[in-house]
């Protein structure tokens, strides 16, 4: 059983874990990339792990978030707070719509329209260059203050810093709702729609809020991109995107908001360093999504648990 | 007889090409324990569904409290006081008895559902009511079991449980003796005959000795269509019923 207290250790862990990260691993931008993909990828946890929705567009609100927030900065001279608050709130309006049509339908039509949609944005995006920069991507997006002309996020560890704080606000969001009394009527929707129709529960209502809120969760991930790329390359809103916010979800696991931290940490990681090496080294990726589909249904934090419960096992068999 | 709680008038439900229930009518009295009894496949279940808003009536209506509920779906009719339970046992297996009926209680208690910004209250979800309502089955000392560990039985009446949450003015309930062991039939027989008439009580079942015991009226279903209605002894002696139902059993 889940822990159901907020705030846990698990919060108090994932604070310091944000913290340390910088002295920890090799390269500032490495500790970014993780805070960027964990973000997008708690978006993939909140439906999947909590509702049971599987959406494979959630690089639609990704690429919207990056591409909101990147004109608003550029084009608008706005802060990067503003910015990301409004990137968030364009991807709540975005995934309320598309989701009013996308809930009316179960199982793998609900995945081909989540789907549909993806590829819609991505076409559009390509379709108004004067936007989005088409192919060639949004670039000299000016590094931004903070707010009020206030904390220059050209320097890199204040950058590290205002990403930190959005992705563990996300996480802590996330960890809110899970153990919250709406948390609880998700949870059963996954469990039994049924059920918790004949309950009382108006299920779609509930599933559209919760794609209203992960949409505004992976818009936030596109936005702090935005942030640390300075550019928006097209690829923000392609259909790879969302694959990657999914593929994180689900090899760290989506029972809990830490597997998308791990499952992010994990992959840009192994990009990072065998990027370099071996230029295929997605091929690890896919095997190990393999793993864990096959093998873990709970991600890599499922391991850790099945390691940490293996000794008593053994006492009790 | 005291006035009519729920009203369905030339109600049908097709399948495709199927008619699984035509042209029926059917009034349901406040505070009454009305059984609704025919062979397999006779409707009954797509009826339940019908009036409890799983599945829309292709045809007629269907009145709960002078209100026409026909298009209303199945959970805003919870809310209005109505609620059923299921043939196939459907509960949260994975949650305990506690939280299976606490989920039931939240649904009822007003905008609790949607709080996303803090824990449960436990002034608007009890876990005293819950331990209450879990008393009132019979399931008292497994309240922090998990669901799907519970005996057939104890699921049996964990479904009437959650169904009572809502505090329902009309409670359907589907065959809900099915698969029970002896002393639990009888249990919950006892149980359900002491819900009316404080509730009215919409009930399938194919125990006969029991539809006969405790029914306040029958309505007898085949093919879809309402062959035989009134009060046990008048059903006991009905020969069409015999024909239909009762004669193909004995």
């Amino acid at each position: 059983m889940e822990d159901l207290r907020f705030p846990n250790w698990i919060t108090l862990a994932m604070g310091v874990t944000l913290v340390a990260m910088p002295w920890i691993l090799p390269s500032l931008t490495l500790a970014s990339e993780i805070l960027v993909l964990a973000t997008g990828a708690l978006s993939c946890t909140l439906l999947l792990g909590s509702v049971g929705l599987l959406s494979f567009g959630q690089g639609l609100y990704f690429g919207l978030g990056a591409y909101v927030s990147a004109i608003l900065i550029r084009d608008f001279a706005v802060g990067a707070m503003a910015a990301t608050l409004a990137a968030s709130v364009a991807g709540c309006l975005v995934a309320a719509l598309a989701g009013l049509l996308i809930v009316r339908r179960q199982g793998v039509y609900f995945v081909m329209l989540t789907l549909a949609f993806a590829q819609m944005g991505f076409f559009l995006a390509l379709a108004f260059p004067k936007l989005t920069g088409g192919e060639n991507g949004f670039g000299n997006v000016t590094r931004t203050t903070v707010a009020f002309e206030q904390l220059p996020l050209s320097n890199p560890l204040l950058l590290y810093g205002f990403l930190a704080l959005l992705c563990f606000g996300a996480f802590a969001f996330v960890q809110r709702i899970i153990a919250s009394p709406f948390g609880s009527v998700l949870n059963a929707i996954r469990h039994n729609d049924s059920r918790a129709e004949a309950l009382g529960y108006d299920v779609r209502r509930f599933k559209l809020a919760a794609i209203t809120i992960a949409g505004g969760i992976a818009a936030l991930s596109g936005a702090m991109n935005t942030l640390l790329l300075s550019f928006v390359p097209l690829s923000a809103i392609d259909v790879e995107s969302s694959e990657r916010l999914l593929i994180a979800s689900l090899i760290g696991g989506v029972g809990s908001p830490l597997g998308a931290f791990i499952g992010a940490a994990v992959l840009s990681a192994m990009s990072d360093f065998l990027s370099p090496i071996w230029p295929r080294w997605s091929t690890i990726v896919a095997v190990l999504l393999i793993v864990t589909v096959l093998f873990l249904r709970d991600g890599l934090l499922g391991l850790g648990r099945i390691l940490r419960r293996r000794p008593k096992d053994a006492l009790n068999g | 007889m005291a006035d009519p709680l729920l009203i369905a008038r030339g109600l049908g439900v097709r399948f495709g090409s199927f008619q699984a229930i035509s042209d029926l009518d059917l009034s349901v009295s406040l505070g009454a324990l009305h059984s609704v009894i025919g062979p397999n496949g006779a409707g009954k279940t797509t009826l339940f569904n019908a009036l409890s808003g799983t599945r829309r009536p292709t045809q007629g209506e269907i009145r709960f409290r002078g209100l026409p509920i026909t298009n209303v779906p199945a959970c805003r009719r919870v809310h209005l006081g109505l609620s059923r339970s299921f043939q196939l046992t459907n509960i949260f297996r994975d949650l305990s008895v506690a939280e299976n009926i606490s989920l039931a209680l939240q649904a009822v208690a007003g905008r609790e559902a949607w709080a996303f910004w803090r824990a449960r209250d436990p002034s608007r979800v009890s876990r005293d009511r819950a331990a209450e309502l879990a008393q009132t089955v019979g399931l008292a000392s497994r309240f922090e079991a998990r669901a799907g560990d519970l005996s057939h039985g104890a699921q049996r009446a964990l479904e009437i449980a959650m169904a009572l949450s809502s505090d329902p003015k009309l409670l359907f309930l589907d065959e809900p003796l099915a698969g029970m062991g002896l002393d639990d039939v009888h249990r919950t027989k006892l149980l359900i005959r002491r819900l009316a008439p404080e509730r009215t009580v919409v009930l399938i079942e194919h125990n006969m000795s029991v539809v006969l015991d405790i029914s306040d009226t029958i309505t007898v279903l085949a093919q879809g269509r309402k062959i035989a209605e009134g009060s046990p002894q008048q059903i006991r002696s009905n020969a069409e019923v015999k024909n239909a139902y009762l004669g193909s059993a004995a």
